[in-house]
């Protein structure tokens, strides 16, 4: 069987980092070829690499048995390669048809919109692919988005697809749906490259696999011919399950720590983003939120943390009420978060170990005095919290920036549970990180629980949840859908409401 | 009925609103590529002194010698912006501040009054200048008259321009790229756009028209050099482009009311109007600060034309 | 085609980046601007050695160009202490004016009563009030209705001239000296109003230049050890994570600008009280202290106490600019090295965040 592309022996250094240290990947035409690895094992630098993104510093990339030298994106779809990036490369004020032809050099100076629409509307109904080529960008859904994103790639002829962790924004129906426009691909003879952390997307539906761990090719297994389990311990390097996570304490149910009644809020343009949303979390019990990104995840963990104000409703911890849109009041009221985006809302990157572990309570009276900073003090905290929570940091003054993931999310845990809160709000507090990190994280996040700590568990990750909470509450558009008991919980369910199906009985 | 005040005020206000929207289109530009071009005040003064420059020396006919002012005037705003470009495209330097330093360098103290004073340009008045045309003899039809057809050619030019950039911006392909790359540059890079080019091209588009605006204050509106003559049209200008919602044609419109404003001042005074003369004189600086404060309250920027990416350098290998 | 060259993210920012990068600037702008004296037909060294031996050679030249510093020091200061919030105030200028304007007030109420001492304590507020209140309109603005500040704060310059200009010539105020009717002038503070100088080595040092310094460590404390800085320095880095922290931006904008155009204002009681004697419209207008302020503040890299340095050095500058000024050091000129300056301050930025690496693979073609 002849190779659609062979990468052999590339390198590729950051400063600070070696990204891809010799790595070999050979895809043959007509195949759908999978990219395992954990974060950080090079599959984003090697697939920008192949899309003339990145200049490998050394290494050779061959297409269909010719050795090419791409110096720009241009030349890589030139000789037929496209990507789904996994953050959409679509220009959000423009219309489906305008983001389609963008960059297409060999046509009229004139845009011919209506040729244009015809063409895309052809590409959707051959692959499944249903998108309007006149909606704009912004008022698209994600997983529609990402059709845009492969009838774009289809549109420029691409041979080769690649397509970066596609199914990370998608419900699993729409994730099922994705497979079988990828199979449509294959059979048609195009060949695609893909790209995933999940080994059961990769069983389901690549033909081979090859996995990467540290930058390096570990090795290449015909689909068939290989397990899960064994895929997992090639990725990491050793042999690891997560199961439902036992738990020493039980949650105290009767005790209420968060209440929600009717809360609802805006999101940054103003639209209705939290629909009239009533949920309580127990002492030490664990609440799941489940649902694909985008729907209102992240405004329910501003609104709670303070960062939104309401525009209804009350958000009460241990019967005290929290101040609307006041992170001081959510703060000393007792609320924890550890945001999603740690590096820039959690933290505060440019500034040292010692000032981010100090950011929630520089104001008290152990940190300051007559509203000056007592320095020694912070720096005993953060020499402290450090030892605690076992930061690798050459020292307290560092900029947090400089810190790998896992080590930046432990000054964040560190922090947020050191205040000794209530209530904590984790949002996808595992994303990112590598095996050992996810399992100090959660880790953690029992041991907190088991002191008495409600916590609210925002995740797009449903074996996470499955594996941690007690209870799962489903969100769809603002809404919360569906209740389940950790338990009783069942996936396909699940991934029904998540999509917007109702269930009878279950929606609250 | 031509010297009735309302046709004075519009006629004045095509006549000064003209540079404004030089300017102003320069700035869309540039803004529409993703760079902020803070400079533009600057970049006018050398374009203007330039242009009265070339206007004393340049020997030939008379038209021959505006022409070259103009060109001279132009070449002199994309030579300031490219350094403008250098700084903030490939250095990657803060915009806001590479903006304010190509201000400082070549603004009223800077660059400009120096080559007024070496080359004694203000000295002597700019003899040669861009005239009001008498378009059709009909300058002195009723109402229309003095409106529409008694403006300089450089007018005449700017109704030409307006038409030109909203069907580039809007109906083209290179529009289309050009947006995209002040919208999205990681996009129109992946898609094999070149963002560089793009960025620098505008930059020094946007500056050849400052320049243009430049010309016309030292050609058409003031007959002797003065420095610092702009007198701050360059930065009315980067608010006429928020005021436009980046878009050619609500710009001119902006221009023209910003234009009816800064000669509100002498056409009253000439008509015994009581008025105060520094009221008048605040204004547009007043109404440049309510117009700022109106388009950023409500409406999203998103919605309304911001490029997402104006101010944003942009980096491929960024990890 | 690829460029010789590459930039490269640095990781960590070396210590010595922060003298070594403003003396390159320096340099390199002094070779950029022999450029433009040599393409203009002037001799650089000869240019270069005059404005040396005119502003900082000998006791006469430093006390000249010291009292230059100050009005730069603390526009200086106006600059540094809103661009370190990453608020872009170019309204130093305006402030100035209304910092001089409630100064001279003050100084012609209570100059005649009040003890020497106490006058300029009051003179030294009420140019702050001004300045503060002028500068928190930008702020209430910015923080209210998110509106651009660098606009506004320009705008709000020519209003402040405007203003200037209708006080001293085109009404009878207070500010004016009635006497004046010919040559509209300022009316010139009492005697016991004016600000002290003291003599250090055959330097005479003004009065308010000691505030400055004075003013500049006090910044550098409330930056460096109060929760005020740490919030401030916070919101610069990420106002994502203030917000998250429970940190009030909004009123943290407002109390920056208003501090901000407070330091500027001072600057203008103390060019009233230690230099003018009186409301100088014209004077004003032509010196330019607001804009020049910002190139003093980005030499120092924002930092307070470096501010006043460069203040000095960028004094010295100006100062022989004026001494000079004639035909064969035409006006336009200082400012254009000021503008170079800034320039190669701009540009030199990007050496903390980048090294200059020579691309392997282009080197390896060449070689």
């Amino acid at each position: 069987m002849t190779s659609a592309v062979r990468m052999t022996g590339i390198v590729k250094r950051f400063p600070g980092v070696v990204a891809n240290d010799g790595v070999d990947v050979d895809i043959r035409a007509g195949e759908v070829h999978a990219l395992l690895g954990e974060n950080g094992a090079g599959k984003s630098t090697l697939s920008n690499i192949l899309t003339g993104l990145y200049r490998p510093d050394e290494g050779t990339v061959e297409i269909d048995g010719r050795a090419m030298q791409f110096s720009s994106p241009r030349d890589a779809l030139d000789a037929g390669i496209g990507m789904v990036h996994q953050h959409f490369r679509l220009v959000s004020t423009f219309t489906v048809a305008e983001n389609v032809v963008l960059g297409e050099s060999d046509s009229p100076f004139m845009m011919d919109q209506s040729r244009v629409a015809q063409q895309v509307e052809e590409l959707s109904n051959r692959y499944g692919l249903a998108v309007d080529p006149s909606a704009r960008i912004w008022q698209l859904s994600v997983g529609e988005q990402q059709r845009v994103e492969i009838v774009k790639v289809l549109y420029r002829g691409a041979k080769v697809l690649i397509l970066d962790e596609p199914t990370a924004v998608l419900t699993p129906i729409e994730a099922d749906a994705l497979f079988k426009t990828l199979r449509a691909m294959v059979a048609e003879g195009r060949t695609v490259i893909f790209i995933s952390h999940k080994l059961d997307e990769v069983m389901k539906v690549s033909d081979r696999v090859t996995v990467l761990r540290g930058g390096k090719t570990v090795g290449t297994v015909e689909t068939v011919n290989t397990n899960t389990r064994e895929l997992a311990s090639l990725m990491v390097g050793r042999s690891v399950e997560f199961n439902r996570v036992a738990r020493s304490i039980p949650a105290d149910v009767s005790q209420t720590v968060l209440s929600l009644r009717g809360v609802s809020a805006r999101d940054d343009r103003g639209r209705d983003a939290l629909h009239d949303i009533s949920l309580t979390v127990g002492r030490g019990e664990i609440v799941g939120v489940a649902g694909v990104a985008g729907n209102g995840q992240r405004e329910l963990a501003e609104a709670i943390s303070g960062m939104r104000a309401l525009s209804s409703g009350h958000i009460d911890v241990a019967g005290e009420q929290v101040q609307s849109g006041r992170a001081r009041s959510a703060i000393a009221k007792g609320i924890a978060h550890i945001p999603e985006d740690r590096l820039h809302t959690g933290l505060a990157s440019s500034h040292s170990v010692e000032d981010n572990l100090a950011l929630k309570n520089y104001r008290s009276s152990s940190l300051s005095k007559f509203r000056v900073l007592r320095r020694k003090a912070i720096r005993a905290q953060a020499t402290d919290l450090v030892q605690n929570y076992d930061v690798k940091t050459p020292d307290t003054v560092t900029p947090v920036r400089l810190l790998s993931g896992g080590n930046v999310q432990k000054v964040l845990l560190a922090r947020e549970f050191s205040s000794l809160p209530k209530v904590l709000i984790a949002a996808s507090p595992t994303r990112g990180l590598d095996v050992g990190a996810i399992e100090t994280v959660r880790a953690r996040l029992v041991e907190a629980a088991e002191r008495g700590v409600g916590i609210l568990l925002i995740s797009e990750d449903l074996d996470e949840i499955m594996s941690l909470a007690d209870r799962i509450v489903v969100m769809y558009e603002g809404r919360l859908v569906d209740e389940v008991a950790a338990e009783s919980a069942d996936r396909e369910r699940l991934g029904l409401t998540m999509g917007g199906s109702t269930v009878s009985g279950g929606a609250r | 009925m031509n010297s009735n005040i309302f046709v004075i005020i519009a006629s004045s206000a095509i006549f000064y609103g003209t540079p404004l929207f030089f300017a102003a289109l320069g700035g869309i530009f540039t803004e529409r590529s993703g760079v902020l071009n803070l400079g533009v005040e600057g970049t006018m003064l050398l374009g203007g002194v330039s242009g009265a420059w070339a206007s004393q020396h340049v020997p030939g006919s008379a038209w021959f010698t505006v022409l070259a002012a103009i060109i001279i005037g132009m070449a002199a705003g994309a030579l300031t912006s490219t350094l403008l470009a250098i700084l903030c495209v490939t250095l990657r330097t803060n915009q806001t501040v590479a903006g304010l330093a190509i201000t400082i360098f070549a603004g009223g103290v800077g660059l400009s009054s120096y080559f007024a004073n070496i080359w004694k340009v203000a000295e002597a008045p700019v003899d040669r200048q861009v005239r009001r045309l008498d378009v059709f003899g009909w300058a002195d039809a009723p109402v229309v008259g003095p409106i529409l057809f008694n403006q300089t050619i450089l007018t005449y030019l700017s109704w030409v321009l307006v038409v030109l950039a909203s069907v580039y911006l809007f109906r083209t392909r290179f529009g289309l790229q050009l947006r995209a790359v002040g919208e999205s540059p990681q996009t129109a890079d992946a898609m094999g756009i070149n963002v560089v080019k793009y960025r620098y091209l505008h930059t020094i588009l946007g500056g050849a028209l400052a320049g243009l605006g430049g010309v016309y204050y030292s050609l058409a509106i003031v007959p002797t050099w003065v420095d610092g003559m702009t007198k701050g049209a360059g930065w009315i200008a980067i608010a006429l482009v928020i005021f436009g919602f980046w878009r050619p044609s609500i710009t001119l419109i902006g221009a023209y009311l910003f234009g009816a404003l800064q000669s509100l001042s002498s056409t009253l005074k000439a008509r015994n109007v009581q008025v105060s003369g520094d009221v008048l004189d605040a204004l547009p600086f007043f109404m440049t600060i309510v117009v700022l404060v109106l388009v950023s309250t409500r409406f999203a920027h998103r919605r309304l034309g911001a490029p997402a990416a104006l101010g944003f350098p942009y980096e491929r290998e960024e990890r | 085609m690829k460029s010789p060259v590459r930039f490269e993210r640095r990781l960590e920012q070396p210590k010595w980046l922060n003298w070594a990068i403003p003396v390159v600037s320096l340099i390199t702008a002094l070779v950029l601007g022999a450029i433009v004296l040599l393409a203009t037909g002037k001799n650089p060294l000869d240019v270069y050695s005059r404005i040396f031996e005119r502003g900082f050679a000998g006791k006469r030249a430093l006390s000249g160009s010291i009292k230059t510093a100050t009005p730069l020091a603390f526009t200086g200061l106006c600059a540094a202490i809103a661009f370190r919030m990453g608020l872009i105030n170019i309204g130093g200028e305006g402030q100035f004016y209304m910092g001089a304007v409630g100064a001279t007030w003050a100084g012609l109420v209570f100059g005649g009563d009040l003890p020497p001492g106490a006058v300029v304590i009051v003179m030294a507020l009420s140019g702050m009030v001004c300045g503060g209140l002028y500068a928190a309109i930008v702020g209430v603005l910015r923080a209210k209705f998110n509106t651009n500040e660098i606009i506004t704060s320009l705008m709000m310059n020519y209003l402040a001239a405007i203003f200037l200009n209708y006080l001293i010539y085109n009404s009878t105020s207070y500010w004016r000296d009635p006497e004046s009717r010919n040559f509209p002038a300022g009316k010139p503070i009492p005697d016991r109003a004016d600000w002290n100088f003291y003599e250090v080595g055959g330097i005479k040092i003004p009065l308010s230049f000691l505030i400055a310094i004075l003013a500049a460590a006090a910044i550098w404390v409330l930056y460096k050890r109060t929760r005020f800085g740490f919030e401030v320095g916070v919101i610069a880095d990420s106002p994502k994570a203030a917000r998250y922290a429970g940190i009030r931006t909004t009123s943290t904008i407002v109390i920056v600008l208003a501090l901000s155009g407070a330091l500027a204002g001072l600057g203008g009681a103390a060019d009233v009280g230690n230099f003018r004697g009186l409301l100088d419209s014209k004077g004003l207008q032509m010196s330019g202290y607001g804009y020049t302020g910002i190139v003093v503040a980005a030499l120092a890299r924002l930092n307070p106490i470096s501010t006043v340095v460069v203040a000095v050095l960028i004094g010295g500058l100006t100062n022989a600019g004026f001494a000079l000024q004639g035909p064969d050091f035409p006006s336009g000129l200082v400012g254009t090295l000021q503008g170079l300056i800034l320039f190669t301050a701009v540009a030199g930025e990007v050496l903390v965040k980048y090294r200059i690496r020579r691309n392997r693979q282009a080197a390896a073609v060449l070689a």
